[in-house]
């Protein structure tokens, strides 16, 4: 029996081979991009879930009101371990983002990551070196270990697994360090570095006021952690009232515990947006699978009149139903075994480009241990939601009516079809608004104002701090010398995400938290930032180094300050005098809304002033670079051998690559969505019309115009695409409002989006309706009703 | 083998009914070949249908083989079909999908007939319908002739004791619809295997031993064919 369905299920395939293919490959299309979203979010969502201690591992953050931060100073991670015997391991690490080169024999490298942590953090995330994790010798020893591409430049022959000495910054300095060896940062963790130096302690002169350090923590096996964050809570208070330090804002700080398996992707400190996407993706994929499956459940609906016959015919020799239904879920289970196979080979196809767009190394062959019981699975369900029901309505048929001759499987279940048929093209205009809506945000990226003037700024990599206007100003004389530079200025930070410090500044008796952002001469001339009153830092004015202080719009608005310039705002122990206010400058994107900051030439409790910026003449770029190389050691002596750099605007571009990462798998998911609702249509349209070939033949015979049939084939699709319009139109702008809403700064919602997905769909659908009907149209009436 | 007693079958349309059966009260024994005749719409068709069980009468008795058929589970109803009734259509009703041998197969897969004996039982019936030749072709292959052929072999491999037969020749021309009622008669008398028939034509009547004439759902005549 099983043997002869099979064969009987084989001959149908052959026999209706372009909507049995259009089946398949619709469905392989939907898997394939499900397999790969799949891999994906499980990739995104399992970081460190390789290290043995995953579920107990957690990041002490502190909760400052205002924002969150995962620094916290070096002396929590002693009380921590001295109080809390419910923690396992503490440990404390601290980024040192100062790029500076390690020159061997062999060559030199620019070591710009490298992780400082204490042996325990080491411990927690289950680091092995070269030698396996050594305990370090006292307070003082650091054991100093480089990634292998550093290691191969710098030690090309090294066999064996004696440390090496290096050079560490210029040749001149003649500083060295031990390399014990290499490490390989696991790139599915979150702790990623160049290099890690190990140490005993970390940190041992700096109090709770220097909160630089990341304490992770490791507990026992079923602590209470609601709990342990109460009493680090208490214990990080106790030392700060120990200590006289943020007397005042210690009853708006709390600390929390972030479980390690958060910090990828929804990290307390920072915000949940990767954790959305990644969801979204997964939603996206799902939705496709849907398409996929109303395809497959509507043109096996529609075939129904084919199969009718055969089922009436088996019930009277004797079937039961369960067997036939069997048999029907047996055929769909072969098309979606060949789907999924199919299915695969797309996947390992498409895994490169995939891979390439979203930088993950995923493969097949890596993901297959979650593959092994998820393939099946998909497959059953998949196999259940689009066979159960065609196979109940098939197996259903009466046979008294199907063997009467004139029946019309497709009247019984007709609504339903068109219900199926609504829902799959309302998925597709939700894709089609979708993506003109995020092409229009995309674009606005690129071209709307930022306020400030990235083209034809060269960033410097520099390791001298320029904290003093009077030392810059020997730089910029000798650099100024060059032709083409116009200007050149240093700060803290460059615009292009950078995170610069905040603190609280007053005036008149109101305080309130501004970012800083510590500058020299010409800061705003070499960025082209607009001035609203006032004026720029000048040489003219003495103080300007002294206590001058530039403010931008945001910030007098907070103030609520009609005419600021003139007036006196304190912080960090200076009385500062406003002389200008700014327009206001997109310097972290379209994300966040524009920060209140503030400028200033002096600042004691700034950051280090790393970052050289030049204003260069566009037609004389590559000679200033070229000039730039030549005199590099003469210009900046301290900085080292090799002059390196960025262009400003590629700095600033990448704020908006993960936009560009959205809109790339958001094109390619729309057009997959729509490519298969279109062949969903294609075959619905192809079915349609051989029913309705008797009804065409007659309907021109009694002398229906060829164009007539056409309208009247198209009308009663165009109906079921109205209302997919207007059942889509609400959901998308629900969606889009969602997703513009995480913009500061974005597009307004119109009207054209949502009319143009509304006509795009239309036009497909009438081109679709009308390739399949043309055929039937032209087809002699004689030739069809001598038939029937 | 049956008997009906009183059964009715109507439509009800905005309360008028419309009668397709009335009254309609007989009994036929094993062995007998039995036309229904009468004009279109006289319910022929329901009447065989009725009696096949593919429909159910508004209102009457209908016992098979002394069971009350009213009363019967659909799985009982199954049973039936697989091992006393055989059925034969106009349009043949052969499954596409299936070459001959395939068709004729398939009853006796319900009837979990085992394997050996299954296609022992087909050859021989291949044989005997002098098809053997055709066994491997599919039906659109086969003129209608050789189609309803099938359809008998069909019917008769799983060996039933009754052959409902809907305008068997109906479709056929008139040489071929001689063969397949003198493979009918021959059924009838050398095997014992009683026959309902539908039938527009007199001749093929002739064939049987008794007409049942039907007019708008009412017996008007019960006549015995003389031979």
């Amino acid at each position: 029996m099983f043997k002869l369905n099979l064969k009987i299920a084989l001959r149908n395939l052959k026999r209706n081979f372009v909507i049995s293919m259009i089946n398949i490959g619709g469905l392989s299309i939907a898997l394939a991009a499900f397999i790969l979203i799949v891999l994906y979010v499980n990739y995104e969502t399992s970081y460190d879930k390789h290290n043995p201690n995953y579920e107990n591992i957690y990041i002490v953050g502190r909760d400052l009101k205002d924002f969150k931060t995962n620094f916290t100073p070096p002396p929590l991670a002693e009380i921590i371990e001295q109080n809390c015997p419910e923690v396992a391991l503490v440990g404390k690490m601290t980024p040192s983002n100062l790029e500076f080169p390690l020159i061997s024999d062999a060559g030199r490298i620019y070591i710009k990551n490298t992780m400082v942590m204490n042996f325990n953090a080491a411990k927690i995330f289950d680091l092995h070196p070269q030698g396996g994790l050594k305990q370090p010798q006292g307070e003082i020893e650091r054991l100093y270990y480089l990634n292998e591409a550093s290691m191969r430049t710098l030690f090309p022959n090294k066999k064996d697994s004696m440390p090496e000495l290096v050079l560490m910054g210029g040749k001149t300095l003649g500083l060295t360090a031990p390399i014990q060896g290499k490490i390989v940062p696991n790139p599915h963790s979150n702790l990623q570095f160049d290099g890690v130096a190990i140490g005993n302690n970390l940190g041992v002169a700096e109090g709770f006021g220097f909160p630089n350090y990341y304490t992770y923590i490791q507990v026992k096996p079923g602590t209470d952690i609601k709990a342990l964050e109460a009493k680090i809570d208490r214990l990080m208070k106790a030392g700060m009232i120990k200590e006289k330090i943020d007397m005042g804002s210690l009853k708006n700080e709390r600390v929390f515990l972030d479980p390690l398996a958060n910090l990828h992707l929804k990290p307390q400190a920072g915000n949940d947006t990767n954790y959305k996407v990644v969801m979204a993706l997964f939603i996206l994929s799902m939705l496709i699978v849907v398409i996929a499956c109303i395809n497959f459940t509507n043109l096996t609906i529609a075939q129904a009149n084919k199969r009718a016959k055969e089922v009436g015919i088996k019930k009277v020799l004797g079937s039961y139903r369960q067997l036939l239904t069997m048999q029907f879920i047996t055929e769909i289970l072969i098309q979606c075994v060949l789907s999924m196979l199919l299915a695969l080979m797309l996947a390992e196809l498409f895994m490169p480009t995939f891979n390439n767009l979203f930088e993950v190394p995923l493969s097949l062959a890596a993901g297959a241990e979650e593959l092994y019981w998820m393939l099946p699975l998909i497959l059953l369900i998949v196999t259940f939601i689009a066979g159960v029901y065609p196979a109940l309505i098939l197996s259903g048929f009466k046979p008294a009516l199907v063997l009467k001759g004139n029946f019309e499987a497709g009247l019984q279940t007709s609504w339903i079809r068109k219900g199926l048929l609504v829902v799959q093209f309302s998925i597709a205009v939700i894709f089609i608004a979708g993506i003109l809506i995020v092409n229009r945000q995309v674009e606005y990226l690129h071209t709307e104002d930022t306020g400030f003037e990235a083209n034809q700024v060269l960033v410097i990599k520099n390791q001298m701090m320029y904290n003093k206007p009077e030392v810059f100003a020997t730089f910029r004389d000798k650099v100024m010398k060059i032709n083409g530079v116009k200007s050149a200025t240093v700060a803290n930070v460059v615009p292009g995400g950078e995170q610069t410090g905040s603190n609280g500044y007053t005036v008149e008796g109101r305080e309130a938290l501004l970012d800083f952002i510590d500058v020299d001469y010409d800061y705003f001339e070499t960025l082209g930032i607009k001035l609203k009153s006032g004026r720029t830092f000048s040489k003219e004015f003495k103080s300007d180094t002294l206590n001058a202080a530039i403010i931008n719009e945001t910030a007098a608005a907070k103030y609520g300050l009609l005419d600021p310039v003139g007036k006196t705002i304190r912080g960090c122990n200076i009385d500062y005098k406003i002389i200008g206010v700014i327009k206001d400058f997109k310097s972290q994107g379209f994300e966040a809304a524009v920060q209140p900051t503030i400028y200033a030439m002096k600042n004691p409790c700034g950051n280090p002033r790393l970052s050289i910026m030049l204003k260069v003449d566009a037609a004389q770029m590559s000679a200033v670079l070229a000039a730039l190389k030549a005199q590099w050691s003469g210009i900046n002596r301290l900085d080292g051998e090799d002059f390196r750099y960025d262009f400003l605007d590629d700095l600033y571009g990448r704020l908006f690559k993960k936009q560009e990462q959205l809109k790339a798998v958001f094109f390619t998911a729309s057009m997959l969505t729509v490519f298969i609702a279109v062949l969903g249509l294609f075959a619905f349209a192809k079915i349609m019309t051989s029913n309705r070939r008797k009804e065409i033949a007659v309907r021109k015979v009694l002398g229906a115009s060829d164009f007539q049939v056409l309208k009247l084939l198209n009308s009663s699709f165009l109906w079921m695409l109205l209302i997919a319009n207007v059942l889509a139109w609400p959901l998308v702008y629900l969606l889009a409002r969602t997703w513009l809403d995480t913009f500061a700064y974005r597009v307004e919602l119109s009207v054209v989006p949502f009319a143009l997905a509304g006509v795009i769909s239309l036009l497909l659908a009438v081109i679709t309706v009308s390739l399949q009907a043309t055929k039937a149209v032209q087809a002699n009436p004689a030739a069809v009703l001598k038939h029937e | 083998m049956i008997t009906l007693s009183n059964i009715e079958k109507y439509y009800s349309n905005k309360g008028i009914k419309n009668y397709v059966l009335r009254h309609v009260t007989t009994q036929i024994h094993p062995g007998e070949f039995v036309s229904i005749m009468g004009p279109s719409g006289a319910g022929k068709s329901t009447l065989l249908n009725v009696l096949g069980m593919l429909e159910q009468p508004t209102y009457g008795k209908y016992e098979f083989m002394g069971e009350d058929v009213s009363l019967l589970k659909e799985s009982k109803r199954i049973e039936l079909y697989r091992h006393h009734i055989g059925f034969v259509f106009q349009a043949y009703h052969l499954i596409d999908e299936m070459t001959v041998a395939e068709n004729i197969e398939a009853p006796l897969l319900y009837k979990k007939v085992g394997g050996a004996e299954r296609k022992s039982r087909v050859a021989d019936i291949l044989d005997r319908f002098n098809i053997v030749a055709k066994k491997d072709l599919f039906p659109n292959q086969l003129s209608g002739g050789q189609q309803q052929l099938v359809g008998i072999a069909r019917a008769l491999v799983a060996q039933p004791s009754i052959i409902l037969a809907d305008e068997p020749t109906g479709n056929l021309q008139s040489t071929q619809a001689l063969q397949i009622m003198d493979l009918f008669k021959k059924l009838n008398q050398e095997e014992g295997i009683t026959i309902i028939q539908v039938t527009h034509s007199e001749v093929n009547a002739t064939y049987g031993s008794r007409i049942l004439h039907l007019l708008d759902g009412v017996i008007k005549e019960d006549e015995a064919v003389l031979t």
